[in-house]
């Protein structure tokens, strides 16, 4: 092991190509050939059972190290540059209050399209209960152009292409009508698997004892597939909530439209950085939650 | 047994057929069920016994048929299926307790919901019920914190909380485990006594032998035989009801 760890440094220290000095095909080859034994190598440590878990950290760290001196010596990146660009945040003082509006914005956009999905969502998880086969028809080719339909697309028709028939929605109005349309055509197929995962027999019991359609779904079927349905739901809306960054394109004055104002205005992309910040405080605890919540239902459901 | 010579007729069943797709389960069955009569459904396993039961509350549409409940036809057009099925109590194999509500909610949540009955009343209604059940102290326990027995026993109480006039047992006991079976049979065995009108699918033949008036024994969708526990135990000359006798005995 040790042998063959002299061998790949010496190879690195050695035989490398610097960039300037390079032949291209030997340049690519050369280094081609130092990647894959790089990968080879780690990947070998860390598919071992046997090695303790804290070389295998190790390894995974030197990968990362590897990877990034090899980016950083042949990529041509000027990094002097990334504390003048990406992050000087001398340009964003004073200028922190419009991404603290821009996140308000896409906090309020998630919001109200996340009620409007959820209401579209379970309207048609409901209608569909019904079985009414024309009415199902209907109800799964909307579902699936919406899944089908890029976001922006629907957002830009919106915008853009309906003022030409008179009818002018406002970036706002048509950010909310996509994104309740669209993700309440996913809201409906995650409230549709929790009223299938409802056994038959509840139904027939409840129709036995004489509840009426809606009693039915309303007392026994929704309050037992509610909680099937929320972890699923969350990632809906979670992918919503990013969705909202697509707004920008029709002009909301969302978290990222308003961050590209400010590295117009700059001429700095620091705001783009600091936007993505924004994003990550927002969503990565979210996505936590969400993974929190499916592990709750799942363990729930081995009991 | 005591009840056999009231006349008063309950239900009545004329061809009652059933399909689904290509496969014809029920051939044309036509019974009357008398008022306090007690009346197995027996059969071997895909004679339609429990598609029959289902049939006779629509759970199950009927593909051709008259059905008479009480003298009205539920089989009319008109007819608002809810009403004449809170006159039905029904009970299954797999209990179907609701899940989500506790053993006393799950009794009051149909007297509340469609008698509109008060919350006081529907309570005491219930409480009552689970006492007649032997299951006073289980009032606040969830379904999954019952045993099946426990389960099936607030299941009928949950039948009986609409005050139906009729109640259906599609194989009450087939799920249980043998310790439990008795519990549910006396409970039942109570009922028959105090002159409710059963249809009882199972194959519980002490329970049948001792509290059933008739026997319908079911073989391909057909009523192969009708008559009392004695003469289909002991007398029956039916090739197909001696067999299937044969093998459960």
């Amino acid at each position: 092991m040790a042998m063959s760890l002299a061998l790949l440094i010496a190879y690195a220290l050695f035989l490398l190509p610097d960039k300037e000095s390079a032949i291209p095909v030997w340049f690519y080859s050369s280094i081609s050939f130092f990647i894959v034994l790089i990968l080879a190598y780690s990947g070998s440590i860390l598919a071992d059972r046997e090695k303790p878990e804290a070389l295998k950290m190790g390894v995974a760290f030197m990968l990362i190290a590897v990877l990034g001196w090899l980016f950083h010596r042949y990529s041509g990146a000027q990094w002097h540059r990334l504390a003048d660009f990406f992050f000087n945040w001398e340009k964003l003082e004073g200028n922190w209050w419009i991404l603290w509006e821009g996140l308000g914005v896409t906090l309020f956009l998630a919001f109200i399209s996340g009620i409007g999905s959820v209401v579209v969502g379970l309207l048609i998880a409901v209608l569909r209960t019904l079985n009414s086969p024309t009415m199902n028809f209907f109800l799964k080719v909307y579902v699936d152009v919406f899944r089908s339909i890029p976001m922006i697309v629907v957002m830009v028709i919106f915008f853009f292409a309906m003022p030409f028939m008179g009818i002018s929605l406002g970036s706002i109005v048509s950010t909310v009508l996509a994104l309740s349309l669209g993700y309440g055509a996913y809201a409906s197929e995650c409230f549709r698997a929790g009223i299938e995962s409802v056994h038959s027999g509840q139904l027939e019991a409840a129709r036995s004892l004489g509840l009426s359609r809606w009693k039915t779904i309303y007392k026994i079927i929704l309050p037992q597939a509610i909680p099937v349905v929320i972890p699923p739901l969350t990632g809906t809306l979670v992918a919503m909530l990013k969705d909202t960054a697509v707004a920008s394109v029709v002009a909301a004055p969302e978290l990222l439209k308003r961050a590209r104002e400010l590295y117009t205005s700059e001429t700095n992309p620091t705001p783009l950085v600091a936007a993505a910040l924004i994003y990550l405080a927002v969503l990565i605890p979210l996505v936590r939650a969400v993974n929190m919540l499916e592990n709750r239902m799942q363990k729930k459901r081995n009991e | 047994m005591s009840n056999m010579n009231l006349p008063e007729t309950m239900i009545e069943v004329v061809d009652l057929h059933k399909r689904f797709k290509d496969l014809h389960v029920l051939k044309g069955i036509s019974t009357v069920v008398k008022h306090s009569e007690v009346v197995a459904v027996m059969g071997p396993s895909g004679s339609g016994k429990s598609t029959f039961l289902r049939c006779l509350n629509r759970l199950e549409e009927p593909t051709s048929g008259r059905i008479y409940i009480e003298g009205v036809d539920i089989m009319a057009p008109y007819i608002d299926i809810n009403r004449v099925r809170t006159e039905i109590g029904m009970v299954f194999q797999s209990f179907n307790l609701f899940p989500h509500l506790t053993a006393i909610e799950n009794i009051k949540l149909a007297p509340m919901n469609v008698r509109k009955i008060s919350n006081k009343e529907a309570t005491e209604r219930g409480m009552a019920l689970l006492e007649k059940v032997g299951l006073a102290e289980k009032a606040t326990a969830y379904p999954e914190q019952l045993s099946g027995g426990q389960q099936q026993r607030v299941a009928i109480a949950r039948a009986l909380a609409m005050q139906p006039q009729i109640m259906f047992f599609d194989e009450p006991t087939s799920a249980l485990d043998p310790e439990m079976i008795g519990e549910v049979l006396d409970v039942m065995r109570n009922m028959a006594k105090e002159g409710m009108t059963m249809m009882v699918v199972s194959h519980e033949m002490g329970f049948i032998r001792e509290a059933a008036d008739r026997i319908l024994f079911l073989a391909d969708g057909l009523i192969v035989e009708d008559g009392t526990p004695d003469q289909i135990f002991n007398h029956s000359k039916h090739k197909r009801t001696i067999e299937f006798l044969g093998k459960i005995l």
